[in-house]
């Protein structure tokens, strides 16, 4: 009797136990992974042909839904940051705005989701899948490094992916804003350009993303791949493994995201 | 590899890659936009179906409220984490941009409360719920139609809009406003710690209402709502539209995780748009 007592009053306990546990594990593993995947770049020890296919899968394949999302973030940012500019000056400062929200914050950050949704939890699938149908197992018995040949292209095609995505959507964006505010507030793009380029912004707000960028490519492609590979029970854990890498990427983005723009100001 | 999907039987299902060759030029971009027409149409019949079943359909006991704690109750920390420091960086960033054109901050506090409370708050919430429970939903249904247990529902004279999505649409709905209500909460004092900290802005300085107004609001509210109904429908679509196996599931999912973020990006332009032109700035 008391022991079931004991045992309800400790649950608490027990589930933040767990949890500790739990994140230990997730975060022990993928730093376990980026030592062996560091490894196998600097001795250049990875399948050539297999990061090819990777990159253009990941990259080429992204870009309609990274332009779509560029376009209209750049629309958003333009109608959100009219009140602020309308009250700290004229109409001239919403290129700077626009400008530096896109390219500090939500260019990296939208890009970052929508690839981390799109790439990220397709690599875990497609992994996930591997292990499930035994097929890792199978590499492993042909005495082929599945680090080599899996992981280690995927990591450097995301990486990669994200980086020149991110380029990509911060100019879409900005030239969607540039036509936002043409359409909805009047503003003729050549004004918008001038308030971008007159000084209150410099390469070191485009820099400042696109180191995010990197950060944020690392994270999504470790979790990924963690995840990935330690998928247990059928289709429905393939599910459950998806799940949860979109989840402790979009996490980690966020913390890292705060990290980073603290460390570099 | 047969489809389940219970639309795709009335466009005529063939198994493309056998048949026609690969799309380029003008093809591609036609047959994107069939896809597009495709893909729009079912959307669209879902979501009637699903308001129809919402009104007059059969009420399962306890079904909602099943799933209101696993889109709520689930996410509510995952959700508290992400705004958390989401409020945080933006008042970093914006103190450090502000700094750069005037200079003191006694506004801060008020253009992030009118911003928050007018998109951020609901738009990120709502991509993060796409992601998490856009996922879940996705992942749940389309494993039941890869084991069958949806046909099976079918062969009970159950339609799986009914069972399935409604009880989330209904949850997703309210769960939305509550969660992006206590999130907006954790984001505002996060943010007012950050002024504090590092701008020196006094607490009672910082929360500061006065710029935000009834347009705000009702902007916020309006954003809730429609990204609480537009996720189970983007994601229960896809789960229903899944095939072939273990993989199928995998794609299944990602494809809800990128078509619901996509709508919560777009339906964000849109409302943000229609709100800007009726309140004015």
């Amino acid at each position: 009797m008391t022991d079931t007592i004991t045992h309800r009053a400790l649950a608490p306990l027990a589930a933040i136990g767990a949890f500790g546990s739990h994140l230990a594990l997730v975060v022990g593993g993928m730093g376990v992974m980026f030592g062996r995947i560091l490894a196998r770049l600097v001795l250049l020890r990875f399948d050539r042909s297999e990061l090819l296919r990777n990159m253009h899968k990941m990259g080429v394949k992204s870009l309609p839904i990274v332009v779509v999302t560029a376009l209209f973030t750049g629309g958003i940012m333009v109608i959100q940051a009219t009140p602020v500019v309308e009250r700290v000056g004229a109409q001239a400062l919403l290129g700077w705005g626009a400008g530096f929200g896109t390219l500090r914050e939500i260019g990296p950050l939208l890009t970052a989701l929508m690839i981390s949704g799109r790439v990220g939890a397709n690599n875990t699938a497609e992994l996930g899948t591997m292990v499930v149908t035994e097929q890792i197992d199978a590499l492993r018995a042909l005495a082929i490094d599945p680090i080599n040949f899996l992981i280690a292209p995927r990591f450097i095609g995301i990486v990669v992916t994200l980086f020149l995505s991110t380029i990509y959507a911060d100019a879409l964006a900005l030239f969607g804003a540039a036509y936002a505010g043409l359409g909805l507030l009047g503003v003729e793009p050549l004004v918008f350009l001038h308030g971008l380029t007159g000084g209150l912004l410099g390469l070191g707000d485009v820099f400042h993303g696109l180191i995010k960028s990197v950060v944020f490519g690392v994270i999504i492609a470790l979790s990924s791949c963690q995840f990935g590979i330690s998928t247990t029970g059928g289709a429905p854990g393939v599910g459950r493994a998806v799940n949860a890498t979109v989840v402790v990427s979009a996490v980690g983005i966020f913390v890292s995201d705060y990290l980073v723009s603290f460390a570099i100001g | 590899m047969t489809d389940t999907a219970p639309m795709s039987s009335a466009v005529g299902h063939i198994d493309e890659e056998a048949v026609v060759p690969e799309r380029r030029g003008l093809a591609l971009i036609g047959g994107l936009a069939l896809d597009l027409l495709i893909s729009g149409k079912e959307l669209y019949s879902i979501f009637v179906k699903t308001l129809y079943y919402t009104a007059r359909g059969t009420r399962e006991r306890g079904a909602v409220v099943r799933q209101m704690f696993e889109i709520g109750n689930r996410s509510l920390v995952f959700l508290c984490v992400v705004m958390g420091f989401i409020g945080m960086i933006l008042v970093y960033q914006a103190g450090l941009q502000m700094l750069r054109v005037v200079p003191e901050l006694s506004l801060l506090g008020a253009t992030f409360l009118e911003l928050i409370i007018r998109d951020l708050s609901a738009s990120i919430c709502a991509l993060m719920l796409a992601t998490r429970v856009g996922a879940g939903i996705a992942a749940e249904i389309g494993s039941m139609v890869v084991t069958e247990q949806v046909d099976a529902l079918r062969m009970c004279a159950a339609d799986p809009i009914d069972y399935l999505i409604k009880p989330r649409f209904i949850a997703s709905i309210i769960m939305t406003l509550i969660l992006v209500v206590i999130a907006t909460f954790v984001a505002f004092l996060t943010g007012m710690w950050t002024g504090y900290i590092f701008f020196d802005i006094n607490p009672l300085t910082f929360a500061n209402l006065s710029l935000v107004d009834v347009g705000d609001v009702s902007i916020g509210i309006t954003k809730c709502f429609v990204y609480g109904a537009a996720i189970p429908v983007v994601s229960g679509h896809c789960g229903l539209s899944t095939f072939g196996g273990s993989e199928g599931v995998g794609w299944a999912t990602t494809r809800a995780v990128v078509n619901s973020s996509l709508a919560v990006i777009m339906l964000n332009f849109f409302i943000s748009g229609a709100g800007y032109l009726i309140f004015g700035s």
